[in-house]
């Protein structure tokens, strides 16, 4: 079990200028994570929202911070803008008596396959997988990440299990599209799990859209009064839409795992070292 | 000694600071605290909350259910109280309202707040952002002046364009804390912009980019 009553977890999300659900996923791991009460505080921030990247730091009082950047997968923001905001020098960075560890994103954990088959069974309940198609659908087309790839693995896990009926990758810029979601299956059930962190302005207001179950791209979805209804009889098919895979409520034991995670690894790297100072003595 | 924000929060208080932003704050004879938009002061049909979550949804939308992206924008939700029962609560009701402002106050009050000039936060810009480090001085002058203006974010610009370059579109109060800002007993907790926010940075992207896309069209016309 975490203790960590002297430290503080920052948890770092893109967020939106435009969709207001976009950090609402982040907020609520947060809160989750603080009822828990293992850490001292916990506080959130955001590429695109406040409190900034810029700013966080103001805000921690404790000397022992711990960072997880709650991402679907590693890449141009997990290794390029959030080191350079928050001024990190690597995995640990030491500044005004202040040790920041930068953990790896969430994204990266092993149990993403596990949280993705959950969402699958839950969306369709009662459906035999055997007769549906799983379809993981991804962004793609962004030059400097990799949440493709993630996504690939992820699918290629599933695939192996051997449950669905069919498991393939669909993306909202690049073949194979989400937009023919019909002709690009061979079961009559279909289940589509968005592979993003929030339900924001993609996989709320645009997915569905290419799916063909909304008309227009229309309101976020805290400013819904409706909240859409699976399943959708469409093109031959049943339809089952669920929502973002980061809305997930276990992601929160995933933000803990990665700071667990990287303590494991380091207390390794001491080891190591220790081991290796003993041997040159 | 160890930075302790609540109980510099729960100090400010004690000696009289009652507002942050457009929020008035009530200390109770029960150690709790009431929050509500300070031109709410005389109503008596507010709905009242209980929880520091609550305030997330509280400030996430305007009175016409609009996002409001820029918390510190002067368009705060009226009709709510909230109450809570201790500093913790407090601090953490605030931090959705005016997100890190009063852990900025309190770095302030410290001399602790390295004020970055807009060119040192455009020049280490990367990906479809660097491009922004091409604004030109007069741009981004007036980009501040029509972006920072205190009718559109509460904040005050505390920044320079660039070193030794101070911002010269923007008015003085804009630019300044306000009188008696950090006396003892200062009412208010002011607002502070420590540095060019992620509203700005797009935007002298966007003048650029309009900027080169307009040259290069004319450049092919005359051509």
């Amino acid at each position: 079990m975490l203790h960590k009553p002297h430290s503080a977890l920052i948890i770092v999300g893109h967020g939106s200028t435009l969709n207001p659900d976009s950090s609402a996923p982040t907020f609520d791991h947060a809160e989750v994570i603080l009822q828990q009460g293992f850490f001292k505080e916990i506080h959130c921030a955001f590429w695109k929202e406040e409190p900034s990247l810029r700013q966080v730091l103001h805000m921690v009082d404790s000397d022992d911070v711990y960072i997880v950047t709650n991402f679907i997968s590693e890449g141009y923001f997990t290794r390029t803008v959030i080191p350079r905001e928050l001024e990190l020098d690597g995995e640990i960075t030491q500044r005004n008596g202040r040790t920041l560890k930068y953990c790896e994103p969430v994204g990266n954990h092993t149990r993403m396959t596990e949280l993705l088959l959950k969402r699958a069974a839950e969306v369709a309940p009662g459906v035999d997988p055997a007769a549906t198609s799983l379809l993981i659908v991804g962004h793609g087309t962004n030059l400097n990440d990799n949440s493709a790839f993630a996504a690939k693995r992820e699918v290629e896990r599933i695939r192996e299990m051997g449950v669905y009926g069919e498991v393939l990758n669909t993306y909202m810029e690049e073949a194979p599209l989400v937009s023919e979601w019909d002709t690009c299956t061979s079961q009559p059930n279909v289940v589509v799990v968005p592979f993003f962190i929030a339900d924001g302005l993609h996989s709320y207001q645009d997915i569905p859209v290419l799916l063909g179950i909304e008309q227009d791209t229309g309101l976020a979805a805290s400013q819904r009064d409706i909240f859409r209804q699976n399943p959708y009889s469409l093109r031959g098919k049943t339809l089952y839409y669920a929502s973002a895979i980061g809305t997930e409520p276990l992601f929160s034991e995933l933000i803990l795992d990665q700071v667990a995670l990287f303590d494991a690894r380091h207390a390794q790297n001491e080891v190591t070292t220790t081991s290796h100072s003993t041997t040159s003595l | 000694m160890k930075r302790n924000l609540t109980q510099a929060l729960e100090t400010w208080i004690q000696q009289g600071c009652r507002a942050i932003g457009q929020i008035h704050i009530t200390p109770l004879p029960n150690g709790g605290y009431e929050l509500r938009h300070a031109e709410d002061s005389e109503r008596h049909d507010l709905v009242t909350y209980h929880r520091p979550s609550d305030a997330r949804a509280l400030s996430f939308f305007d009175d016409s259910n609009a996002y409001r992206p820029l918390k510190t924008a002067p368009t705060l939700r009226h009709g709510w109280s909230l109450t809570l029962q201790n500093a913790t609560e407090l601090r953490h009701a605030l931090d959705y309202f005016y997100p890190a402002m009063t852990a900025i106050w309190l770095s302030y009050l410290e001399g602790e707040l390295r004020l970055v000039p807009l060119r040192e936060t455009l020049e280490r810009q990367t990906g479809m952002y660097a491009m922004a480090k091409r604004l030109q001085d007069e741009e981004g002058q007036q980009l501040v002046g029509w972006h920072c203006v205190l009718g559109k974010c509460m904040k005050r610009t505390l920044w320079d364009f660039a070193p030794g370059q101070p911002l010269n579109v923007l008015a003085p109060e804009a630019r300044t804390l306000p009188d008696g800002a950090t006396k003892l007993g200062f009412r208010e907790i002011p607002l502070i912009c420590q540095e060019a926010c992620n509203h700005l940075v797009p935007a002298c992207r966007e003048t650029v980019k309009a900027r080169e896309k307009a040259a290069t069209a004319q450049n092919t016309a005359t051509t």
